[in-house]
């Protein structure tokens, strides 16, 4: 029951409220202007923060650097720095300078919320939660006063192997690695199969039955798997072995593994991960297969590499077998349940008519 | 010998299956039953799926109970068919359910009167051409599923006998033998044994053991014969009402 009289003093008030906020926010200008002061001493600068353990860091940062990183035109200094208000500064109070930049990174959190809750489920928050300050937070991966609308693919790719340098050696010798620096976009990178922000733990059961999901992402792609020559029926011809259908089925809930199941990267390997192209050209995929086989099936005989369709449609040429029965099976069947129903329905008729 | 015997109320019952077969017919049933609720849900994906993974307790567990059930039904298959080959050549078995020239005969005789070329229809024989397509088709198939089945369960010790390119054939012959089977309990069992005019709701004799001497004498004519030389197959012709056999037969 409102009267359009009460409806006034209601626009009144929404319509001063409204020029408070407008006269609160912050425009472009404002920003640089408190960001220009902080500058003023701290391009360039060179004196240091030094840390109970003896460490410095350097207060400078390059105002073009930060000019043109994706903050500068939103973020003040302060939002950042919040303990800061004015000069002199309050003395910074950290054990170490790496305690002191995972609690920057906390600042983060205060407009990239959906990212920070996603990191919260990955390996490295974990790592952090349990003490590990070796793990990376977000200005590991982004930067500092020089972020990029985007991390940069290869430099975040630098970054993981900066740590995890084994892995990073064996993936720039693997079939995935060796497109490093070659201008296609495609050549997977680590984020493109641990993700960015919410990195699961590859060591996890669940990581190992879903992972034939992230390999699908490109190689059941015709269009990302163009001119590279293979096959995009990979992952089909997976999910419809044996192996194949039973982490799929896991992976739609259906409990969890009690021992694991092959997926790619136990044939292909992960991080090392290899063609067996080659194999099949020199006939020698059989002795190469077995290999695999045998990391689960410890005594297969070598006969039980042949029982594995090499990601191929069975056709007459590969498995003649498989072929003939599915067909045997596709023509037997609609033939007799064909005869079947015709005899029900003829002794049926004949019920009927000749009661 | 084939038992016979009356009733309270005075009917004439012909044992058609003994103790023994009639065990055999509910460990067929729940074997069965099991190894497609189980089985299914493995070959085909989707939430029906997903859902009796999720109440079997999850995958690993519904392949155990799937591969205990075969297990039996294996034994079960092997055991009856071992009996029956041994009884065969001892000569203590008679070939009722096994298919012979006669059945052939009868099952043309029996399209023909259905399409109204022939008569009368042909009188049956204790266990009719149906029935025994019934019977060789879950001997076959089911000899059919034991063997991929043990292939499908031990790929790795067998592969050192058998080639590695039967382990992916006997995984479609597997999955497309069952189909076979269950449409074929579906469409021919159910008819056969409840849904046809002849036996609606239910053919109780595979529980019971026997079966009712008029109905002997409509659907298995020959068997009739055999048990009641004496007596005419057309009671209509004898008596008019309803006959109620009252005697005590051998």
């Amino acid at each position: 029951m409102n009267s359009p009289l009460c409806t006034i003093p209601r626009t009144i008030a929404l319509c001063v409220a409204a020029g408070l906020l407008w006269s609160s926010a912050a425009t472009a200008g404002d920003i640089e202007d408190s960001n220009s002061a902080c500058l003023d001493c701290h391009d360039g600068e060179e004196s240091a923060i030094h840390f109970a353990d003896g460490a410095t860091l350097t207060v400078g940062i390059s105002a073009d650097a930060w000019k043109k990183s994706g903050h500068a035109a939103e973020v003040r200094c302060k939002d950042c720095h919040a303990a800061i208000k004015d000069y002199p500064h309050p003395a910074v109070n950290f054990p170490t300078k790496r305690a002191y930049q995972l609690d920057r990174a906390q600042s983060c959190k205060r407009c990239h919320y959906a990212y920070h809750t996603k990191a919260q489920d990955s390996i490295h928050a974990k790592e952090l939660a349990k003490g590990n300050q070796k793990a990376p937070t977000c200005t590991d991966c982004h930067g500092m006063h020089n972020e990029a609308d985007k991390a940069d693919r290869q430099a975040v790719t630098l970054r993981c192997g900066s740590c995890h340098a084994k892995i990073s050696a064996q993936y720039a010798q693997s079939v995935h690695g060796e497109g490093w620096g070659k201008a296609s976009a495609n050549v997977p990178m680590c984020v493109d199969c641990h993700g960015a922000h919410a990195i699961l733990d590859p060591r996890k059961a669940a990581f190992h039955t879903r992972s034939w999901d992230i390999c699908s992402k490109c190689h059941a792609d015709a269009e990302k798997m163009a001119g590279t020559g293979l096959s995009t029926q990979v992952v089909e011809t997976y999910l419809d072995d044996f192996h194949g259908r039973s982490n799929e089925r896991y992976a739609q809930g259906a409990g969890t593994p009690g021992k694991p199941i092959a997926t790619c990267s136990d044939c292909h390997g992960v991080h090392d991960i290899r063609s067996f192209r080659a194999a099949k050209k020199n006939g020698t995929l059989q002795s190469e297969v077995i290999v695999a086989c045998r990391k689960c099936h410890k005594d297969a005989p070598p006969a039980f590499a042949d029982a594995w369709l090499s990601h191929e449609p069975p056709t007459l040429a590969t498995a003649p077998l498989v072929v003939l029965i599915q067909w045997g099976y596709r023509v037997l069947i609609p033939l007799i349940m064909a005869g079947l129903v015709l005899h029900i329905l003829l002794h049926l008729w004949r019920a009927r008519v000749h009661r | 010998m084939t038992r016979i015997i009356t009733r309270k109320d005075g009917s004439v019952w012909v044992e058609r299956f003994t103790p023994i077969r009639r065990v055999e017919h509910i460990l067929v049933l729940v074997t069965f039953v099991v190894l497609i609720v189980t089985g299914l849900p493995q070959k085909f994906e989707g939430p029906n799926a997903n859902g009796i993974l999720a109440a079997l307790g999850g995958l690993d567990k519904t392949r155990w109970v799937h591969r205990a059930a075969g297990i039996v039904f294996s034994v079960h298959a092997s055991v009856h068919i071992g009996v029956f080959v041994a009884g065969l050549l001892r000569g203590k078995m008679r070939w009722s359910l096994l298919p012979t020239v006669q059945d052939l005969r009868d099952a043309l005789g029996n399209l023909r009167y259905y399409l109204g070329l022939q008569k009368v229809a042909p009188e049956l024989p204790k266990f009719d051409y149906r029935q025994k397509f019934e019977y060789l088709g879950m001997v076959l198939g089911g000899l059919v599923m034991v063997v991929t089945g043990l292939i499908l369960l031990y790929p790795e010790a067998l592969a050192a006998w058998i080639p590695g390119a039967l382990i992916p054939a006997a995984f479609v012959a597997h999955s497309n033998e069952a189909m076979l089977a269950l449409l074929v309990l579906i469409v021919w069992h159910v008819y056969g044994s409840h849904l046809s005019p002849e036996v609606f709701p239910m053919d109780t004799s595979v529980f019971t053991g026997f079966l009712r001497k008029d109905e002997l004498r409509e659907r298995h004519t020959k068997e009739f014969r055999r048990l009641f030389p004496q007596e005419p197959v057309h009671p209509s012709a004898a008596t008019p009402s309803e006959e109620v056999p009252t005697e005590r037969a051998n």
